[in-house]
């Protein structure tokens, strides 16, 4: 029955655009890439479509047979899995940008004062994104197991399914404190950096995008290319991403 | 109109065109097989028909995930099934086509059990009348069983409808979230809460209540009809 479910809907096939680029990508580039991928259209005519959201869960829909033609992690170790897995082949990736930890919390109000990493086992609600599935929420328990505060902390933690997610949840006042990307504090109003983790306590955070072996059009090497290229970098680097 | 076209944004209206479409294809999909299930149910006497009945309710009662992981499992190219798929050139996990399937495994009980109970409530004495005038199964189907129980179908494929166009939990394991692909009304009011976008969000909410209630309304029409028929006769 399923299979004849399966050939009812084969029927129905709708037709896609078949020539649009489609491009998994973390959800903290969400607005800086979706600036990129309007010069990229404009610069090529080749047509692109993002879906945002956590790193890992991208790869795993990618493992899962999602047609995506490139992916855009927040961290190297997601595309070396995808290499290992034989879904992109090594020489197709490219670490193009890194970005800064900082603890936020809601702007003005009687918000917990955060200046030291320990004042975060105070917080009694922290949100960053499920470590498991988030690199950003993966940086940041890298961090505080670093500093030695994890187990103190964990308890706390209101895991989310992306970095925006984190950052959502401290906006609206669910969460007393996140810890989120640099960039992504910078684009709202309604949270202030705390804290900003220095440089050498935090983990190397690498943006690596890597074409899928499977996607056999130019436009995913070209979209590599241009993402590398000077007019993105401009880009990124206005957004607030470290180069 | 112009406030109407202010408060609402092209991006809610091309969700909820994508919505409308997985939905209306998802029901057309299981209309022939709900009914064909329905009219054989309605029609057995045998031993077992209970415990078929009950597996075809399964996606009734399991959680959507349950449903959801299930497909996931055998469409994936690590399964017999989903390799067959993949070798004859038939992509279906992430795409369109995903959300579609999800869509249809879910409503499909709704649409059985309403035409079923449409089918029982039929006077036998007359599918009778028609066996012994010399029609066949198919005739006294299509000409006696059909046109008798055709407000309980409709009702049953306006249900279906509405669960179609409300899935989230099988259609976000199998079809992901794809803006403009695979996000259906149900997952982009989920992703613009995730991200603090609750205004946009609840802007969908609005638009899918006046499709969910115009679709539940006629099919509120239809079971009066139903019910009150016998005494306008």
């Amino acid at each position: 029955m399923l299979l004849a479910l399966t050939f009812a809907v084969q029927a129905c096939r709708k037709a896609l655009p078949q020539d649009e680029l489609l491009v998994f990508a973390a959800a903290s580039t969400a607005d800086v890439l979706t600036e990129v991928g309007r010069d990229f259209e404009t610069e090529t005519t080749q047509k692109v479509r993002f879906s945002f959201g956590g790193s890992r869960d991208l790869a795993r829909q990618i493992r899962a047979g999602a047609p995506a033609a490139v992916i855009v992690s927040a961290d190297a170790e997601t595309i070396d899995a995808l290499v290992e897995a034989k879904l992109v082949r090594s020489e197709d990736r490219r670490s193009f940008a890194s970005n800064r930890l900082v603890v936020v919390v809601p702007t003005g109000a009687a918000s917990v004062a955060i200046h030291t990493p320990r004042d975060l086992v105070g917080v009694v609600r922290l949100a960053i994104g499920d470590p498991k599935l988030v690199p950003a929420g993966n940086y940041a328990r890298q961090w505080l197991e670093k500093e030695g505060l994890w187990t103190e902390v964990a308890p706390h933690v209101l895991p989310s399914l992306d970095v925006r997610a984190a950052l959502a949840a401290v906006e609206a006042g669910h969460a007393d404190a996140g810890i989120v990307y640099r960039t992504d504090a910078a684009r709202s109003q309604r949270v202030q950096i705390a804290y900003e983790v220095p440089v050498e306590r935090a983990p190397t955070i690498a943006y690596v995008a890597a074409r899928l072996a499977s996607a056999d059009t130019p436009g995913a090497m070209r979209f590599l290319d241009f993402l590398t290229g000077s007019k993105a970098r401009a880009t990124l680097a206005r957004h607030g991403f470290v180069l | 109109m112009a406030v109407v076209s202010k408060m609402i944004e092209a991006d809610d209206l091309s969700i909820l065109g994508l919505s409308l479409e997985v939905a209306l294809t998802a029901t057309l999909a299981i209309l022939p097989i709900g009914i064909a299930l329905a009219w054989l149910l309605a029609g057995w006497r045998g031993q077992g028909r209970v415990l078929v009945e009950s597996i075809l309710t399964l996606p009734l009662v399991l959680p959507p995930t349950a449903i959801g992981i299930v497909l996931l499992t055998l469409l994936s190219k690590h399964h017999a099934l989903g390799r067959v798929l993949s070798d004859v050139g038939i992509e279906i996990m992430f795409t369109w086509k995903a959300a579609v399937l999800a869509s249809a495994v879910m409503s499909l009980p709704l649409l059985v059990r309403s035409a079923r109970t449409a089918f029982e409530e039929i006077d036998p004495r007359l599918l009778g009348v028609a066996r012994t005038l010399g029609d066949g199964p198919l005739r006294v189907f299509r000409r006696v069983a059909l046109p008798l129980a055709w407000r309980g179908i409709a009702a049953g494929v306006l249900l279906s409808f509405c669960r179609a166009l409300g899935e989230f939990g099988a259609t976000i394991l199998i079809a992901g979230n794809i803006p403009g692909r695979t996000q259906t009304l149900a997952l982009a009011i989920f992703h613009r809460s995730q991200v603090g976008r609750d205004g946009d969000a609840l802007r969908l909410v609005a638009l899918v209540c006046f499709v969910a209630l115009a679709a539940v309304y006629a099919t509120e029409r239809l079971g009066h009809r139903r019910g009150a028929a016998p005494s306008a006769t």
